[in-house]
C-alpha cells in the first residue's frame, strides 16, 4: 500500500474528527476539568471521594454533585445563599471574599474541612484553617462527625461577618512582620526582605513574582492560583531565610 | 508537484490558526468576551502531549495532572493510532510550533541558502538529536513527581500561543527567543534537539506499519532527497527509512517530493520488487 500526500493530508484530519466524535459519544471527551475528586485509597472509607482533593475550581455545584451535599447547604454554610447563582460560585472565590483574619483563613482548605466533617470522612488540614459560624452550626445540627470530632475544631470557628470587614491594621501589620508569617496582605516585597528570593517565589507559584508591591494572595486569586496551596511552600522557604 | 507539495502547507496554516484561535477565544471567554460558539478549551486541553505526561498519574492515582483534561488523552490516542500507521505526521502536518519554525526558517534560507541547515556536521549532529530524549526523561520525572506541568516554563509553544496571557515565565520567553534565533541557521530545531513529544512520536518511526521506502536498483543517486529533507537524514543511503527523527513531510517523494524518478522513493508498506535484469 502506497500513500500519497492526499492521503496523508487527510488522515490525521479524519482520525482526529473520528476521534473526538466516539469520544464525544462514550463521554470521555472534556476539555474541562472533571470536578470529580480522587477516591480515598486505604482505611475504613477507601472508595469513597476524598475531600482533601477538592479543588479551587470547583463550584458548590461541583462539590455537592461529588459528595451529595445540597448546594443550598454548602450556600449557606459559606454565606452564599444570596448569591445570584450559588451553584456557580468557585471554591477558590471563598479566599477572594474572605481570605485571612489574624491566624486564621477562610479559603479552599475550609471547603475540604466542611466536606469532611459533614460526610464524617477522615481529613487533614492546617491549623489556619477556618470554618464559618453559619457552617458549623449545619454540622452540629446535621453533620455525620460526632461531637467528640467536633469539637476538635470548636476553636477554629469564625463569624463571616468579622472576615467581610477584615481590615488590617498598622499594629497587625508590624506583628505579621516581627512573626514573619505569611497571610492574606503579606506583599511579595515583604517576602524579599525577609531573604526569600525572587527565582524561589517564581517557583513555588509557578508563574513570575508579581510586583513587589502587591499582596500574595490578590496576585494567587488574579492568576487563579490557590493561596492556601501555596503559603505553606512559602512559609518554608521564610523559615529557611531566617 | 507543486500542487500536491501545498497541501501541507495549506494543512500547516489550518492547523495553526486554529490553535491561535483557539488560545485567543480562550482568553477571551475567561473575560467574559469569547465566542461562545467556538471551542472555549484551554490550549493544554487541545494538547496531546498533555497525555503523555498525564499516564502516571492516570494509571497509578486515577487522576490528571493539574491543568490537563481527559481531551489530551483522546487526542494522545488519536495521534499514536495514526503514528502506528504513517509515524510522526503529526510533526510534519499539524504541529503548529513545528509550523511556525519552518516559517521561521524560510528567511534562514534566503539569509544563508545552500549553507543553511548544513552548519553542523550530520555524524555530531546524529548524537545531539537524542537530546530531545533527555528532556522527555526529565518531563516525565519531574510531572509524576510534582503532579504540575513542570515543562510548561520552559515550553516555546506554550509561550508563542500565550505570551499575552501574563502566565509565561521567563525561562518560556528565553526559550522561544532562542528557538526563533535557531531557526535561521537550523530546520525546525526544537524538533530536533529538544521536543519531547517529538521524541515519543520519533519512536514509531522504528515500527511503524508503511514507512518511506528506497528503491535502490533503480535510484540514480542524485541525493536530491538528502538536500531537501528538513531533518538532515541520509535517505538516499538507506533502504528503509526508520530514523526516529522523520516527520513524514513528504518533501523527498517522488510522488510528492523532489525525487525525479517515478516510483523511487514512497511511503508504502511492501518493498520494492527487484528490478528485471
Amino acid at each position: 500500500m502506497r500513500i500519497r500526500s492526499t492521503t496523508a493530508g487527510l488522515v490525521l484530519p479524519v482520525f482526529f474528527i473520528l476521534g473526538i466524535l466516539i469520544a464525544s459519544a462514550l463521554g470521555f471527551w472534556e476539555t474541562e476539568s472533571s470536578k470529580i475528586p480522587k477516591t480515598i485509597e486505604e482505611g475504613d472509607f477507601a472508595g469513597l471521594a476524598d475531600p482533601a482533593d477538592i479543588r479551587g475550581s470547583y463550584t458548590l455545584a461541583d462539590v455537592s454533585k461529588a459528595f451529595d451535599i445540597p448546594v443550598e447547604t454548602l450556600a449557606k454554610a459559606f454565606g452564599f445563599s444570596d448569591a445570584e447563582d450559588p451553584a456557580a460560585v468557585k471554591v477558590k472565590d471563598f479566599e477572594e471574599v474572605y481570605g485571612v483574619t489574624g491566624d486564621l483563613e477562610i479559603g479552599t482548605d475550609s471547603m475540604r474541612l466542611f466536606t469532611a466533617l459533614y460526610k464524617g470522612l477522615p481529613i487533614e488540614t492546617d491549623s489556619t484553617t477556618a470554618i464559618p459560624q453559619p457552617a458549623w452550626n449545619i454540622l452540629k445540627k446535621e453533620g455525620a462527625s460526632d461531637t467528640e470530632t467536633l469539637d476538635k475544631y470548636s476553636d477554629r470557628i469564625v463569624s463571616l461577618e468579622d472576615f467581610k470587614d477584615a481590615t488590617v491594621s498598622s499594629d497587625q501589620q508590624t506583628d505579621t512582620e516581627d512573626e514573619r508569617v505569611i497571610k492574606g496582605k503579606t506583599l511579595f516585597s515583604e517576602l524579599l526582605d525577609w531573604g526569600v528570593t525572587k527565582e524561589q517565589i517564581s517557583g513555588v507559584l509557578g508563574v513570575p513574582m508579581g510586583p513587589s508591591g502587591m499582596s500574595v494572595r490578590d496576585y494567587c486569586s488574579e492568576k487563579e492560583i490557590e493561596f492556601s496551596a501555596v503559603k505553606d511552600a512559602l512559609q518554608e522557604l521564610v523559615d529557611k531565610a531566617e | 508537484m507543486k500542487k500536491k507539495k501545498t497541501i501541507r502547507k495549506w494543512v500547516q496554516l489550518v492547523l495553526f490558526l486554529l490553535i491561535a484561535a483557539i488560545s485567543v477565544n480562550h482568553t477571551l471567554v475567561e473575560s467574559g468576551k469569547g465566542v461562545t460558539f467556538f471551542s472555549t478549551a484551554s490550549l493544554h486541553a487541545v494538547c496531546p502531549f498533555g497525555g503523555v505526561v498525564t499516564i502516571y498519574h492516570l494509571l497509578g492515582l486515577g487522576t490528571f495532572v493539574k491543568k490537563i483534561h481527559p481531551s489530551s488523552v483522546v487526542l494522545m490516542i488519536v495521534v499514536f493510532s495514526s503514528a502506528i500507521l504513517l509515524g510522526p505526521l503529526f510533526c510534519g502536518w499539524i504541529c503548529p510550533f513545528g509550523t511556525f519554525q519552518e516559517w521561521i526558517g524560510k528567511i534562514g534560507k534566503k539569509l544563508f541558502k545552500k549553507k543553511y541547515n548544513r552548519f553542523i556536521p550530520y555524524k555530531y549532529d546524529r548524537y545531539l538529536r537524542f537530546l530531545r530524549y533527555v528532556v522527555l526523561a526529565w518531563v516525565l520525572y519531574m510531572t509524576a513527581v510534582t503532579g504540575k506541568l513542570i515543562f510548561q516554563d520552559y515550553d516555546p509553544y506554550f509561550t508563542l500561543f500565550q505570551f499575552w496571557t501574563g502566565e509565561i515565565a521567563i525561562s518560556g520567553f528565553i526559550t522561544l527567543g532562542l528557538v526563533i534565533l535557531l531557526s535561521l541557521f537550523v530546520e525546525r530545531p526544537f524538533c530536533k534537539y529538544a521536543c519531547p513529544y517529538g521524541a515519543v512520536l520519533g519512536i514509531f518511526n522504528l515500527f511503524r506499519i508503511i514507512p518511506l521506502r528506497r528503491n535502490e536498483t533503480i535510484c540514480i543517486n542524485c541525493k536530491a532527497c538528502d538536500r531537501v529533507c528538513p531533518m538532515n537524514l541520509p535517505v538516499s543511503t538507506s533502504r528503509i527509512v526508520r530514523d526516529h527523527q522523520c516527520i513524514s513531510c513528504y518533501e523527498c517523494t517522488d510522488t510528492d517530493g523532489v525525487c525525479p524518478v517515478e516510483n523511487t522513493l514512497a511511503f508504502q508498506s511492501s518493498r520494492y520488487k527487484e528490478a528485471v535484469k
